[in-house]
């Protein structure tokens, strides 16, 4: 019983080794796309981290007017604001904290004297500052809040800060279509290399059925043999991800031009990148094999 | 044993192999069917094995009709009956015991019963030595026997060799037909031998069908090759 078991992957194994010129060459197919695969992962998953970072930071300030300066003025305020749709949260700070930050702003200490006789009669506004759901919302949650009594001024970085959350969105979901674009691609070339592959065994499969094999016992072998030629090629992709990305990480110290863009760190997404090319890798050769066997065992009757 | 009722064969591309078969082979002969390139002899030997389907009639073999089978049931009815192709046929990656082997493997024997069957066969067509070696290593009349002994090896009771001694001078020839005799005498199998080699024929003498365009011309219980109008 147990033999009935191991045989295919017994058989899957000498097959690989016994056409290791073949095996070999559909193995390099599957490293060259899980290859591009990976470098795409990598790329959509920090642009993806990049989006999410500097979606989290935008926020809405709101200056409030000195004729609101009272505290019920300023909570009603508040509470309109964190009821609109779309307001993650509303953070509230004082004109004196606010004074604070624009003095901690300059960092030259004579700079910052030049300031200090001014905190008595401070000319700073109570604010609140909005954290926004999505990115696309900032302007017209501005609008709304703009339009509240009480409101001096609103401050949502403008035209540009729109201009970049649309920048962002194109690249992620290009970057998607890309990625699928590329997975579907690779498929279809692993799927023709090991066609190609088994074609030179076509005879053999219909040898087999001469001799009275199920088409399910011929089958297995391949499949096994598709498995391990995809996990074979999944090999130096995976190595080169997973150092590659860790010495990027730590050249670039994990960050890309500014703050805002910080790369994903390396623990342990490496090894979910790993698992996900190793993945790939033996599913796209399982398929692989499983559609050309199926296609060689109905080539004779 | 094997019936062939009203079996008319045309291929797709509009060849007509053969018209209107009738024949009868019963248990434990040894028969020969002869005739020129072309006669439709191969075809015969596909309808046999399942390969190809009747146009019309039926092909029964050990009471199974061969053309209504489905795809996926022709190999286990492969099971009964064993085929030396005159091409040989062998696995060209498994060595000549597991070439014999993998005839048995297929039909979940257990290991080392066939081990036993494996030896016991290869001894039977003298290559007790060539168990490690790979077809290509072999020759060409080494090549045949290992066919004979992987079709003979799950003890078929029909046994199909297309053109057995085809690449043989006539003393390798003589030990092929030898060991067919072997086989039909010892392990009572129905041999069907399709031929060309008219010598043969006629120092061997058994039952002779002799095919030409399609049609059974002639049906000799005592063989013997009668030449037909060229």
């Amino acid at each position: 019983m147990l033999s009935r078991l191991f045989r295919p992957i017994k058989e899957g194994f000498f097959g690989v080794g016994r056409h290791a010129a073949m095996s070999l060459s559909s193995a390099s197919a599957v490293t060259i796309t899980l290859f591009i695969i990976g470098v795409f992962l990598v790329f959509t998953a920090n642009v993806q981290s990049f989006t999410v970072n500097i979606e989290q930071s935008m926020e809405i300030s709101v200056l409030i007017d000195y004729d609101h300066e009272q505290q019920e003025q300023i909570d009603a305020i508040g509470l309109t604001i964190s009821e609109m749709d779309g307001v993650k949260a509303v953070n509230f700070s004082d004109k004196d904290q606010e004074f604070q930050y624009y003095i901690d702003s300059f960092e030259d200490e004579a700079e910052q004297a030049i300031f200090e006789p001014f905190r008595e009669d401070n000319p700073m506004h109570h604010a609140y500052y909005v954290e926004v759901n999505d990115g696309d919302d900032l302007e017209t949650i501005a609008n709304q809040i703009s339009k509240i009594e009480g409101v001096y001024e609103v401050n949502y970085g403008g035209e540009s800060s729109v201009t970049l959350v649309n920048v962002i969105n194109s690249v992620r979901n290009g970057g998607a279509i890309l990625a699928a674009a590329l997975s579907l691609l690779a498929v279809f070339l692993i799927q023709n290399t090991i066609k190609v592959t088994i074609l030179a065994r076509a005879d053999e499969i219909a040898i087999m059925r001469n001799v009275g094999a199920r088409n399910g016992f011929i089958r297995s072998p391949f499949l096994v043999e598709g498995v391990i030629i995809g996990i074979l090629g999944a090999i130096i992709p995976i190595l080169c991800m997973v150092f590659g990305y860790i010495y990027l990480y730590d050249a670039l110290g994990g960050i890309v031009i500014s703050n805002m863009f910080t790369l994903i760190p390396p623990h342990p997404f490496v090894l979910y990148l790993a698992l996900i090319l190793l993945g790939v890798g033996s599913v796209v050769g399982l398929i692989g094999s499983l559609l050309s066997v199926n296609k060689y065992l109905r080539w004779k009757r | 044993m094997i019936e062939l009722t009203n079996v008319s064969k045309t291929y797709k591309n509009g060849v007509n192999a053969l018209y209107n078969v009738n024949l009868t082979i019963n248990q434990g002969e040894f028969v020969y069917i002869i005739g020129p390139t072309g006669s439709g002899k191969s075809t015969l030997i596909k309808l046999l094995d399942g390969e190809e389907i009747p146009s019309s009639g039926t092909v029964n073999v050990v009471g199974i009709n061969v053309g209504k089978l489905r795809h996926s049931k022709v190999p286990l009815y492969r099971r009964n009956i064993g085929v030396v192709f005159q091409d040989y046929r062998l696995l060209p990656k498994k060595t000549v015991f597991e070439n014999i082997s993998y005839a048995l493997e297929v039909i979940n024997m257990r290991k080392d019963a066939i081990r036993h069957r494996v030896r016991r066969v290869m001894n039977l067509v003298s290559l007790d030595d060539k168990g490690n070696s790979f077809p290509s290593e072999l020759s060409g009349g080494q090549q045949q026997r290992v066919a004979i002994a992987r079709a003979i090896a799950n003890r078929p009771k029909v046994l199909i060799a297309d053109e057995p001694t085809g690449n043989l001078d006539p003393a390798k020839s003589d030990e092929i037909m030898a060991l067919l005799e072997k086989i039909n005498r010892e392990e009572g199998t129905t041999i069907l031998m399709v031929t060309h080699d008219l010598t043969l024929v006629n120092k061997h003498r058994k039952r002779t069908i002799s095919l030409e365009n399609g049609h059974i011309v002639a049906d000799m219980e005592d063989g013997g090759y009668m030449q037909h109008a060229k």
